[in-house]
């Protein structure tokens, strides 16, 4: 059976390696603090269709970019240092990888704020307000996901993950939208295929979100949430 | 498979033939010390008296015989096997021997430590010629008030009174001078007065009639005790074991060193230990701790320490010879010539002694101390060292604070195995001091209290003196074998106590 | 820009003169005839610690013992080079090594207490300075114990024999032996190899604590452990320094190959 841990990060031996631990957990964490920033920017730039402040989500992209070098760097001279291993290396590895999650989400971010720079905001309600919808549920689950991830609370992670069906069934919808106006208007297809990436790209979002809830689950459980063991366990968790 | 079996055949043979080896070791050991200490408690346990006829062919002969043998059988049998040996040409002249239990006879035993058996007959006091042995006690009572008196005379007047004369003969004055004369009157009256005692307290007398009915007259004076050895009870037994006991490390050899006790061969072992103790132990640890510490690891050295090992093995009587020529006559002839020129030629230092005794013991056993306390400094950790000159002391802080307490068992153990060798060696004492009765301790009153320079009794000399001259009388012999107890449980109790000690102190000093 | 993680280290060409604890320069040392140390230069910063590793017989605890002359307990000794220490070479002629010594405590690879009781070997380095003051002793003893990390533990048998205290105890009451006469500099000569895990932590956290009051010098084979504990980090073979830089860049990006082999379990 697989077990459940909450991680206890303050009790080593050594004072410095439980500073360094924490250290790391808040940098991911601040690190997610400012994706989550950019993304409701990006949403108010969509709407309000204000270029200047999708510019400036794009400049903050190399910001995230950077913080996500140090991360790597940080858990790499951790591993080097302080042979961190069970829980303490799950950490490690946890963050290493959500942190690159967190940097391809601030380039799904990027992608999308771009559209409103180039001002290429789909003029169809119907898909403009599928694409508001999407990014809205893509805000919450991106809330739900660091939260989990700060508590380390694998019910939450479980929840977060399930909201991703939600957002892959209004890419659908809106992808089904879209296809209806481009055959509406195939002179701009230039246009609509920057709106399809966009609409993609928030959908990528939702991916990577999932991806950290199961860094999540694995930390706390030491098991991949694909295995089929995790599988009824998250069926009994949910019940 | 064979080839198992011989291994396993090969295995056991090792096994048992060790197993053999070390029983035969512990039969020799325990067998050794049963019979010593067999040996010597006879010499402590009342034995019962007989009455042994020896009918010769042409003669009768009748003698009390006291032995520890527990039955008549066991008796006769001794006298038979000891005629057996000597009748031998002449088969059909073995005497007839009839032994019986003496019951009635006292074994009655003088001051001077001889023994006489013999039934009571008479007991005289001055006047009456005839007592009960009941009145005894009063008698002897009577006679040491009588000796008493005849002391305070002989100590108190006659003494001073020679004196007095022997000074007035010295500065010259005439025989027939006054005051001469009043001297030599009271001197003279006083002399008849202590011949006079002398003479009543030999009138109190006891008479015993001996196995062949001849009588023996015995001074009440000259009496040290008499017991009936048949009827003794066993509170008696035991009361008269322990008082052989205590005469036995408290007395002085009596009748040429078969009876009576040990004691100044204990005092004078005990004190030509202690001398060799304090004159070996700085010496030999000093020693020890150059060679370890301080001097250079190199051929020297290990020739020096190779000559130390070689000392430990040179007979002991080589030490003794080497004393006799060094100490007592080349360094004893100096000090004689220096300090005591004016007794000359008689010497005082020149002469075999305690203290040269001693010094011999002394080198003797220095090998054993330097070697034992070099293996206890051997054994401090270098770490220790390493440990205390990191913490800034210098070599000699370091030797006298952490290396000496930590060697000290191996100091301590050196020493005292070097007093258990001295305590048992015989030869070289002999030649440079020990003798088998020295009248007076090296310690008394007489200034300067302690005299190093006279010669001494050992417990070790005494035994084998005891083992050279007495080895047909039993009862002298069984005096050696005590003596050997007593050696040898002085000597189990020094080893012990010096395994104890170093455990002790490895307990404190070392790691657990 | 931003920065998630402090840093306080500097890299070993930033440390200036002020900075430096222990400078050798130009360092050879002969055992026995052998070369052991060959041309040794080196800062050791102030208040840091600085881990020597390199394979058994390359030189490390040669140099450990060269910085309070320990070497020269070794008779077939030479020494060429100095080793500035506060200004002064300690290899100058004035030098009292008593003294040097007491500035300069050490602690071994295997606890070696006197067989005394703890407060005795606690304060043994006062008494051969000729310290008698009851009152001074006792607060000297308390403090270095308390630094030690030891002083809850044993307050109650201070007067108890050293020998029953346990191996990570005994270890601690070695250091604090060496606190006890107040040194700058800490050297250890492998001072967990014969602790157990945890007990190593332990150890661990306390030198990483004294490095408020002392420079301290740590030899070890453990390279997880030059790694936990170092600041700065220096490989040595052969009796060269190949490499010496702070520990984060040593054992993430070491500058040498010889470095990176050995740290990595390729050598030879």
């Amino acid at each position: 059976m697989a077990m459940r841990r909450q991680l206890q990060l303050n009790t080593h031996i050594s004072a410095k390696f439980n500073q360094e631990l924490e250290n790391l957990k808040h940098s991911v964490l601040t690190m997610g603090g400012v994706i989550e920033q950019q993304l409701v920017n990006t949403l108010v730039a969509l709407q309000e269709k204000a270029p200047s402040l999708a510019e400036r989500v794009s400049l903050n992209d190399s910001k995230v970019d950077v913080m996500e070098t140090q991360v790597e760097q940080e858990c790499m001279r951790i591993i080097a240092k302080r042979n961190p291993t069970a829980g303490d290396l799950r950490l490690i590895m946890t963050v290493s990888k959500t942190a690159t999650d967190l940097e391809r989400i601030g380039d799904e971010i990027a992608r999308v704020a771009r559209l409103v720079t180039l001002n290429k905001i789909p003029d169809s309600e119907l898909v403009f307000g599928g694409m508001l919808d999407i990014g809205n549920r893509n805000v919450a689950m991106m809330r739900a996901t660091f939260d989990a991830f700060a508590r380390q609370d694998d019910k939450a992670a479980i929840l977060a993950h399930q909201q991703d069906k939600d957002i892959d069934r209004v890419y659908k919808k809106v992808l089904e939208q879209t296809a209806a106006e481009i055959q509406l208007n195939p002179g701009d297809i230039n246009q609509w295929m920057d709106v399809l990436w966009a609409i993609r790209a928030f959908e990528r979002i939702g991916d990577r979100c999932k991806n950290i809830c199961e860094y999540v689950i694995y930390l706390t459980y030491g098991r991949d949430m694909n295995s089929s063991s995790m599988k009824k366990t998250v069926k009994k968790l949910l019940k | 498979m064979l080839r198992q079996f011989q291994l396993n055949y090969r295995q056991a043979l090792s096994e048992t033939a060790s197993l053999l080896c070390a029983s035969i070791m512990l039969i020799f050991l325990v067998s050794m010390v049963i019979f010593i200490a067999f040996q010597g408690s006879q010499y402590f346990v009342p034995k019962s008296a007989y009455k042994v006829s020896i009918t010769f062919a042409d003669a009768r002969e009748e003698v009390f015989y006291q032995t520890s043998a527990l039955s008549l059988e066991n008796v006769k049998a001794q006298f038979d096997s000891r005629y057996l040996g000597q009748f031998l040409a002449e088969p059909e002249n073995t005497p007839e021997v009839s032994v019986q239990l003496a019951e009635e006879v006292y074994q009655v035993v003088l001051d001077s430590g001889r023994v006489h058996f013999g039934q009571f007959y008479a007991l005289s006091s001055m006047d009456e010629p005839a007592l009960p042995l009941s009145e005894l006690d009063n008698l002897r009572d009577t006679v040491a008030l009588l000796q008493i008196s005849l002391q305070e005379a002989q100590e108190g007047r006659l003494k001073d009174l020679h004196e007095r004369i022997a000074q007035l003969d010295r500065s010259g004055v005439a025989t027939d001078a006054p005051a001469r004369d009043a001297l030599m009157l009271n001197f003279n009256r006083w002399q008849a007065h202590v011949f006079e005692l002398d003479r009543q307290i030999q009138k109190y007398r006891m008479q015993f009639k001996q196995a062949d009915g001849d009588l023996i007259s015995i001074a009440l004076n000259d009496l040290d005790y008499l017991y009936q050895p048949n009827q003794l009870t066993l509170t008696d037994k035991i009361g008269f074991t322990f008082s052989k006991i205590w005469q036995f490390v408290s007395d002085k050899p009596k009748q040429a060193s078969t009876t009576g006790g040990v004691f100044p061969a204990i005092f004078g072992t005990i004190l030509m230990v202690i001398l060799m103790a304090v004159a070996v132990a700085p010496f030999g640890i000093v020693s020890a701790i150059y060679l370890h510490e301080y001097a250079p690891d190199n051929r020297l050295t290990g020739l020096i320490r190779i000559g130390i090992s070689n000392m430990a093995a040179v007979p002991s009587v080589v030490y003794g010879v080497f004393g006799l020529g060094f100490f007592v006559y080349t360094l004893g002839g100096s000090i004689d010539e220096l300090l005591y020129s004016n007794t000359l030629p008689s010497p005082t230092f020149g002469t075999p002694g305690l203290l040269w005794a001693s010094l011999t013991m002394g080198l003797l056993t220095l090998p054993v101390v330097i070697v034992s306390a070099e293996e206890g400094l051997k054994r401090v950790p270098t770490g220790l060292r390493a440990g205390s000159y990191a913490l800034g002391a210098t070599k000699f802080e370091t030797i006298m604070r952490v290396v000496v307490p930590m060697a000290s068992p191996g100091m301590l153990t050196g020493v005292i195995l070097a007093i258990a060798r001295a305590a048992g060696e015989v030869a070289p004492l002999i030649l440079v001091g020990a003798v088998k009765f020295a009248p007076n301790l090296p310690i008394d009153g007489e200034f300067p209290f302690v005299h190093l320079e006279r010669q001494f009794m050992h417990l070790g000399v005494f035994i084998y003196d005891g083992a050279f001259h007495n080895q047909t009388e039993t009862q002298s012999s069984s005096l050696m074998f005590a003596t050997c107890m007593l050696l040898l449980i002085i000597v189990f109790l020094l080893n012990i106590s010096a395994i104890m000690f170093r455990h002790r102190l490895r307990d404190k000093y070392e790691r657990v | 820009m931003l920065k998630l993680f402090e840093r306080e280290i500097l890299s070993v060409d930033e440390i200036s003169k002020a900075q430096t604890g222990i400078d050798v320069r130009d360092l050879c040392v002969h055992l026995n005839g052998k070369l052991v140390l060959n041309n040794i230069n080196i800062r050791i910063p102030k208040n840091k610690i600085t881990a020597l590793i390199g394979q058994s017989g390359c030189g490390k605890t040669t140099l450990l013992n060269s910085f309070n002359r320990m070497n020269e307990l070794n008779r077939n000794h030479q020494c060429s080079g100095e080793v500035w220490i506060n200004d002064r070479d300690i290899y100058n002629r004035k030098e009292r090594i008593s003294r040097l010594r007491t500035q300069i405590g050490m602690v071994f690879q295997r606890p070696n207490p006197f067989p005394m009781s703890i407060y005795e070997n606690v304060c043994f380095g006062l008494r051969i300075q000729g310290e008698t003051n009851r009152r001074k002793l006792d607060d000297s003893v308390e403090r270095a114990l308390k630094n030690a990390a030891l002083w809850e533990e044993v307050r109650d048998r201070l007067f108890d024999s050293a020998m029953i205290l346990s191996g990570g105890q005994q270890q601690r009451l070695m250091i604090a032996r060496a606190l006890a006469l107040e040194p700058e500099i800490l050297l250890l000569d492998e001072p967990t190899s014969a602790l157990d895990p945890l007990t190593t932590l332990y150890i661990e956290e306390l030198i990483n604590e004294l490095k408020k009051q002392c420079t301290l010098v740590v030899v070890t084979h453990n390279m997880q452990q030059a790694a936990r504990v170092s600041d700065y980090a220096a490989f040595m073979h052969n009796g060269e320094l190949i490499e010496f830089s702070d520990s984060d860049s040593l054992f993430t990006m070491p500058a040498k190959q010889q470095t990176e082999d050995y740290i990595t379990g390729r050598y030879g």
